[in-house]
């Protein structure tokens, strides 16, 4: 009889709890699980967008992803992008944090100046760029010819196209990461540099070996902050070149939009999004097992 | 204001008993203190009268309601916390109104009345528009008692309200305490570490120990005859000396045999193995050597202001004694003892239990 | 009295010395770092300084390699005339449907969940958390493929909850708010049960208006990302009426395939000037926001 009052209680209990998470689950459900499921089912077979008949096909869509030199071309170009990307704006965000955490002055115009880009549209920073990167009048060709270095049309430059993005990428993101990074900076403890000073050691010493150390829990969620952002490289391909020139800007999320919505091959389109899946996952579990062993934690 | 009757009580997480089959009574209007170290039980077993642990085994009632299951605020309680658990969001007032609010039909003007009143009584007047981080440790504690006053529940709930506050404040707070609870006529049940406070706050007094219900009994009661060698090292600074002893039959009665003394039994003692509890005030040090008595060396002595003790060996066993500065022995001294044994205990050996002397 | 003169002297002279050089040096130092750090800035600024200065321009100056950095005359009519093309006012209704819907939408489904994780037992607590941080791995826009097919089945393409439903739960959200929630004394929460509050009750009393700068973090973090989100909108929208604004900026960039870049500029003031302009007034609580979310 106690028993089974106790018991009722803690069933009443977790519940209430089940109860408290459906609102959230049953959306999970229907817009992330439920996606990633279909996704699997769909790569198995020809699927037509609108039409209701799907077709089993096995692993044919897979066969001729591998046979796809266009599929490797993207897949290419989104690693190529994540891989480079990443890491260049984090070290651009650390210089730049550890910079402003120096009590420069005028610490929140700098801080400000850097951030902003966050904040715009990804359509309108990628408009804008495009005109920035224009060749005749835009103004980078402008100010590259003053060092003598003649005209080009970046975005139309097969080579020069996807550097291009990256480069407007890093601008766009840096000062987000910079500023996750500056409040990392702002938790480690002076005396520790202050000892450090003590014992003779370096400015680059210290970063290297105190503070790097220190943050590193941020920069490991920086990085991941960092993988989630380049999703949005869609936004970018899509307002700048459209994938172009001769797809040198053809990423992974493009080309499935290609595939799944220009020619309405949901089959395929769902075997790219699976590699897409799979591949951020797996650079997660690799920084993770890479990075997430080392890093320390501060008193926790 | 009501009796709370605990039956057999009993907590277990996981199947780890932490609170064993607890039986007590707290009378109306009684201030009844929970007390002992660390991790006895105490603190879950206040918790468990709250409502805010379910009670595995056995009964509580309130008032002669049984309320072992009910919602903690179907019980009439109210509970003052060791942090006190303000609303850092309200103010002072707000804080003392939200549970009348939530648990009452009261009207507005009786809530402000019931609140003003409680005010007054704590002196808090002039804090009551005031948010929690706005006051001192001692204001809060003030207004973490006034949340409990209007509520006007059948019991007060303390756990270990006063360690968070320095020992000057500690000793006002506890004649403050004290006052209420004569004035008011409460019912409370308080926890607390602390065997000092323990003794000067509690009509009666509830020893835990590794979760088991020691004794129960006026402070001065616990402190003259302690049910076991627990309670007598627990209640009481400094602690009382336990000296090893046997007990031996002597034609007309028995004897006492200690390494270093031997003295005649009053009483039969059944068990031949017991522990002489003996407190530092009823330990005499002689200066010099008396024939007859035991002798032991001296082996450091500390001056507490009024009156001075001094740590003595005594063959195996050290014991403390409690003398007038003046009577401060060297250390390494050889001294002469005798024991006041009109209220010397005896207790068993094995099971630590007093012995009926 | 020389010798003596000679002895402070030579006792005083290196600890002044040691005392002056860092500040000196980092005084130096620091200088030099405005002088890296002013270029850096202003080169960070120029895509936003070319924005409101081509915004302000006659199209021929534009391609003028002649012409100078501002221009001759304040074109201000560039503003109505971009405005006109299209309806921005519909846009700019719609963006804050959309917008507010998710955040009204997200900030009770995090709490109700957040909640949940950090204060209640119940089986299978780990999986579950899992599966709702497996959210933030695989946002809508690593799987938009499959969700667009779900929302068109669900019949909400060209509609305003098309824009809203897949963003209504956040793994995100409920990880930060947990963290919050765990901070929260547990004390708090037994005294407000014997006030006679519930789980609901606690939550409502006494969580939330806790953790409110985790809150106001959270949303502005939210309407950042909602306000701005160009993909998803574009995919299931098609129709004048439910255009949000970046999709309307998107349109316009492409009509003008002749690159009118001075009515262009003006319409992306008039798109990026509202969180812009939010920034720049409570710039500390953007910058707290997006500082905070990095940290657990």
């Amino acid at each position: 009889m106690v028993i089974s009052t106790a018991l009722s209680a803690r069933i009443r209990e977790a519940g209430l709890a089940y109860l408290l998470l459906l609102p959230s689950l049953a959306f999970l459900a229907a817009f992330t699980y439920w996606p990633i499921l279909r996704s699997i089912w769909f790569s198995f077979h020809d699927v037509v967008l609108g039409d209701s008949k799907i077709i089993w096909l096995g692993l044919e869509n897979y066969q001729r992803l591998l046979e796809d030199r266009l599929f490797w071309k993207a897949f290419g170009n989104t690693a190529f992008y994540t891989v480079i990307t990443i890491p260049l704006a984090i070290t651009c965000a650390l210089l730049l944090a550890v910079a402003l955490d120096s009590k420069l002055r005028g610490m929140a115009i700098y801080r400000s100046a850097f951030f902003y880009p966050v904040m715009i549209p990804s359509v309108a920073a990628g408009m804008v760029w495009v005109f920035l990167y224009s060749a005749s009048y835009g103004p980078i060709n402008k100010g590259l010819s003053l060092i003598g270095i003649p005209d080009t049309a970046w975005l139309y430059d097969s080579k020069w196209a996807l550097p291009a993005i990256m480069v407007m990428s890093v601008w766009k993101y840096s000062g987000y990461f910079m500023l996750i990074l500056l409040a990392a900076l702002k938790l480690v403890p002076s005396d520790l540099y202050e000892a450090a000073r003590l014992d003779g050691i370096s400015a680059w010493n210290r970063l290297i070996h105190i503070t790097l150390p220190l943050i590193s829990p941020t920069l490991y969620f920086v990085i991941i902050i960092g993988l989630l952002h380049s999703y949005q490289i869609f936004d970018y391909v899509y307002v700048m070149t459209h994938g172009g020139p001769a797809d040198a800007t053809n990423v992974l999320t493009f080309y499935i939009y290609q595939n799944g919505f220009q020619y309405q091959d949901v089959g395929y389109a769902s075997t790219l999004a699976n590699v897409l899946l799979l591949f951020v996952g797996g650079l997660i579990a690799v920084i993770a097992t890479v990075f997430g062993r080392r890093v320390h934690y501060l008193g926790r | 204001m009501a009796e709370v009757i605990l039956q057999g009580v009993s907590k277990a997480y996981n199947g780890r008993p932490t609170v064993h089959a607890v039986d007590l009574t707290v009378a109306d209007k009684e201030f009844m203190v929970l007390v002992g170290p660390s991790g006895c039980g105490k603190s879950t077993t206040l918790r468990m009268i709250a409502g805010l642990e379910e009670i595995t085994a056995g009964r509580l009632l309130i008032d002669g309601a049984d309320v072992t299951h009910a919602a903690p605020q179907k019980r009439d309680i109210a509970m003052v916390f060791q942090s006190y658990a303000l609303y850092p969001h309200m103010t002072a007032y707000r804080n003392m109104a939200f549970g009348l609010l939530k648990t009452t039909s009261l009207g507005k003007t009786e809530v402000d009345r019931r609140i003003r009143a409680a005010a007054e009584i704590l002196h808090i007047t002039h804090l009551l528009e005031r948010k929690p981080n706005e006051l001192s440790g001692g204001e809060r504690q003030r207004v973490a008692i006034g949340r409990a006053l209007v509520r006007q529940p059948k019991v007060f709930l303390f756990d270990e309200p006063l360690s968070n506050l320095d020992a000057k404040l500690r000793t006002r707070m506890r004649g403050e305490l004290k006052r209420l609870h004569k004035e008011l006529g409460l019912t409370v049940i308080y926890v607390t570490h602390d065997q000092i406070e323990a003794m000067t706050l509690g009509t009666r007094v509830a020893i835990l120990s590794q979760g088991s219900l020691q004794q129960v009994g006026a402070p001065m009661e616990l402190y003259m005859r302690p049910a076991n060698t627990f309670v007598a090292t627990f209640i009481g600074t400094p602690e009382m000396s336990l000296l090893r002893c046997a007990v031996k039959a002597d034609g007309t009665g028995s004897r006492l045999d200690h390494e270093s003394f031997s003295m005649v039994l009053d009483a039969d003692a059944a068990n031949p193995d017991v522990f002489l509890g003996v407190r530092p005030e009823e330990i005499h040090v002689h200066p010099h050597s008396v024939p007859g008595m035991a002798r032991g060396i001296v082996e450091r002595t500390e001056l507490i202001g009024s009156e001075a003790l001094a740590e003595i060996m005594l063959g195996q066993d050290r014991i403390t004694a409690r003398m007038p500065v003046a009577d401060v022995p060297e250390s390494g001294a050889q001294v002469s003892l005798s024991f006041d044994l009109t209220r010397a205990r005896l207790f068993d050996a094995n099971t630590g239990r007093a012995l009926a002397a | 009295m020389t010798t003596l003169h000679g002895q402070t002297d030579a006792k005083t002279l290196p600890f002044t010395q040691e005392a002056r050089q860092p500040f000196r040096l980092a005084a130096l130092k620091r200088g030099w770092l405005h002088v890296v750090m002013v270029p850096l800035a202003l080169l960070w600024l120029s895509p936003l300084v070319w924005i409101l200065v081509t915004s302000l321009k006659t199209r021929t100056e534009v391609f003028d390699p002649a012409a100078g950095f501002l221009p001759q005359v304040l074109q201000w009519a560039n503003y109505p005339g971009a405005l006109s093309v299209a309806p921005f006012g519909i846009y700019l209704v719609n963006s804050v449907l959309v917008t507010g819907g998710i955040l009204i939408a997200q900030l009770v489904t995090i709490t109700l969940a957040a909640y949940a994780f950090a204060r209640q037992t119940f089986p299978g607590k780990n999986l579950l958390f899992t599966l709702f941080l497996l959210q933030i791995m695989f946002p809508i826009y690593a799987t938009f493929l499959t969700n667009f097919v779900t929302v068109r089945e669900l019949g909400l393409l060209n509609s305003l909850p098309a824009m809203i439903v897949p963003f209504v739960a956040s793994g995100y959200g409920t990880f930060m708010l947990r963290q919050s929630f765990r901070q929260v004394p547990t004390e708090l929460a037994d005294a407000a049960r014997l006030d006679g509050c519930g789980h609901l009750g606690i939550l409502w009393h006494v969580y939330l208006p806790l953790v409110k700068p985790t809150l106001i973090a959270f949303g502005i973090i939210t309407v950042v990302t909602h306000w701005n989100d160009y993909m998803w909108p574009l995919l299931v929208n098609n129709s004048e009426n439910v255009r949000t604004l970046p999709i309307g900026l998107g349109l316009l960039a492409k009509s003008d395939s002749g690159a009118d870049w001075t009515r262009l500029m003006a319409a992306t003031v008039v798109v990026v000037s509202p969180l812009l302009l939010l920034f720049v007034i409570f710039q500390r609580r953007f910058v707290d926001s997006f500082m905070h979310a990095g940290l657990k």
